[in-house]
């Protein structure tokens, strides 16, 4: 009896560990391989210029960063692609300059077919003890369903390291029983 | 260091586990998802404020989740309380999500947001706090006595109150060990939820209390259940927030893999103490939380001129994570001896089984 409970607990032990090895490999992957960012950045929330927001985050009025406007699938460098709302995202852009900041001309100013960046703008959240500016997830809107994937993907590995947990302290032989709850 | 580029940050991964371990101790033993916690420690790492929200919420239901799976093991989940109870958080947290957005319209939502965070979490850590001293006490004196001592003893008469509300239908939550109206506990779900979804909170540290005062469960059942309230609210709360864009899945899965082994910490301990002991537990946790809130409050009150306000806000916050692991470790390290038959300081006696 004790011997077909050791297999028991040692068979589900060993399932729940590839199990959420596998998931955890297939998450890291997901996300390693670029997929699950293309899914973060997914479409423009407006009209405006995509952008690699890192290539600009440190431009000053002193050190302004010039992107040149093209029309491209994917970002090279100091570029920007004209994208409208709705859009899919080129690839490498990660923030949208709109058009109405553009046309302000406070913080960003078009110099014929080049956008000219002086501060950086818009999202201004705490860094460590400091705040930085950064062009970077404005303007994107994300896929719904990457949501629910995320979720369902958080969901499916608890669950798994929990019976994984549940599954080693068995093969340890540990007694946990349950708690009499008489008053 | 890991390169999070969803983020947009770098930051060492064994600082995140370590985060997830600690806090999964914590959650696993009082039953709080332990938002207030993780968002401080994600924005020091350097993660944007949105971004640690996102990441925290997310990480919530996965850790939830490792948690329920132990609780259910140790018996400490009643479905009937925590099924019942699901409509009127879902419903609370929607309620609470649009007073929040209404606050927001008026600009107020800083200040209004920290009163009321300071506000609940002092009260219920004066009431937690007094109720469990009496319980202790008599429990000590029961000891003392030579009588028996139960798992669970609490002094207040809310409970019998509540309970004797005819309102049909009548539930039983037979691990519970409690007869009491639908509607006491759908009310239940939805205030704590109301305020859960205003703080932008799961609402463990609220809603443990709720279900040991108002419907008169013990303190390890309140824990268990409370727990799938979370998964249940952390999911939603994640939903929302993927599909704002503000979770980093990797940042989550580290996370949930040191909550894994903390989690087990935790749900595994509460079966060397008694219910007092995670209500002590818990005020000691509100109350250092009041204090952080607190100190977040004068910071903005005094137009965020004092910067060492805001630092020592997110010093106490670390430093409760802490703090709060020892003291559960150390319970259990007594409850240990105690089974052996060795010394334990008279305090800790009655706390420990």
């Amino acid at each position: 009896m004790a011997e077909i409970d050791r297999r028991k607990t040692a068979f589900k032990f060993s399932f729940w560990l590839i199990v959420s090895v596998g998931l955890f490999w297939y998450i890291v992957r997901s996300y390693t391989s670029g997929q699950m960012i293309n899914w973060y950045y997914y479409t423009a929330s407006l009209d405006g210029y995509a952008v690699d927001a890192n290539l600009s985050m440190n431009a000053t009025k002193d050190n302004p960063v010039m992107l040149n406007i093209a029309k491209q699938d994917e970002i090279k460098g100091l570029m920007a692609i004209p994208v409208a709302k709705g859009d899919r995202l080129p690839k490498n852009a990660n923030g949208v300059i709109s058009l109405a900041e553009i046309k302000t001309g406070k913080r960003v100013a078009l110099e014929g077919q080049t956008i000219k960046v002086t501060v950086p703008w818009q999202i201004k959240e705490s860094k460590g003890f400091k705040y930085k500016d950064t062009f970077k997830h404005k303007g994107i809107q994300t896929n719904p369903w990457s949501g629910a994937w995320n979720v369902a993907m958080v969901l499916c590995l608890g669950l798994s390291l929990g019976l994984l947990a549940e599954g080693l302290t068995d093969l340890m032989g540990m007694k946990i029983e349950k708690i009499d709850h008489g008053h | 260091m890991f390169d999070f580029a969803i983020a947009g940050v770098q930051a060492p991964i064994f600082l995140l586990v370590l985060v997830g371990l600690t806090v999964g101790i914590v959650g696993g033993f009082i039953g709080v998802g332990g938002g207030y916690m993780v968002t401080p420690a994600l924005i020091v790492f350097g993660f944007p404020g949105y971004m640690a929200s996102g990441i925290d919420m997310t990480h919530i239901a996965g850790k939830g989740l490792v948690s329920t799976v132990r609780h259910r093991q140790l018996g400490n989940i009643d479905w009937t309380l925590a099924l019942s109870m699901i409509a009127g958080t879902m419903l609370g947290v929607e309620l609470g999500v649009r007073l929040l957005v209404y606050f927001k319209n008026l600009g107020i939502t800083g200040i209004v947001l920290l009163v009321t965070s300071v506000a609940v979490m002092f009260t219920l850590f004066l009431y937690t706090q007094i109720e469990t001293h009496r319980a202790h006490k008599k429990m000590e004196k029961m000891e003392k006595e030579g009588k028996q001592v139960g798992r669970e003893l609490q002094t207040s008469n809310l409970p019998r109150l509540f309970q004797a509300i005819p309102l049909a239908p009548i539930v039983r939550c037979r691990t519970a060990r409690v007869i009491v109206s639908m509607w006491v506990i759908v009310l239940v779900g939805m205030v704590t939820g109301l305020l859960a979804g205003f703080l932008g909170v799961g609402g463990g540290f609220i809603r443990v209390p709720a279900l040991v005062y108002v419907i008169g469960a013990s303190t390890h059942v309140a824990v268990g259940t409370d727990l799938v309230e979370i998964v249940v609210s952390g999911a939603y709360g994640a939903l929302r927030h993927s599909i704002e864009g503000n979770v980093d899945m990797m940042a989550v899965i580290f996370m949930v893999a040191g909550a894994m082994i903390g989690a087990q910490v935790g749900s595994i301990a509460t079966a060397y103490v008694r219910g007092p002991a995670i209500r002590y537990i818990l005020s000691y946790s509100l109350i250092l939380a009041t204090l952080g809130a607190a100190l977040r409050l004068v910071y903005v009150l005094t137009g965020q001129n004092v910067q060492w306000l805001s630092l020592a806000a997110v010093v106490l916050t670390l430093g409760e994570m802490i703090f709060l692991c020892l003291f559960i470790s150390s319970l259990v390290w007594f409850a240990v001896r105690r089974r052996g038959g060795k010394w334990v300081p008279d305090w800790v006696g009655s706390l420990v089984i």
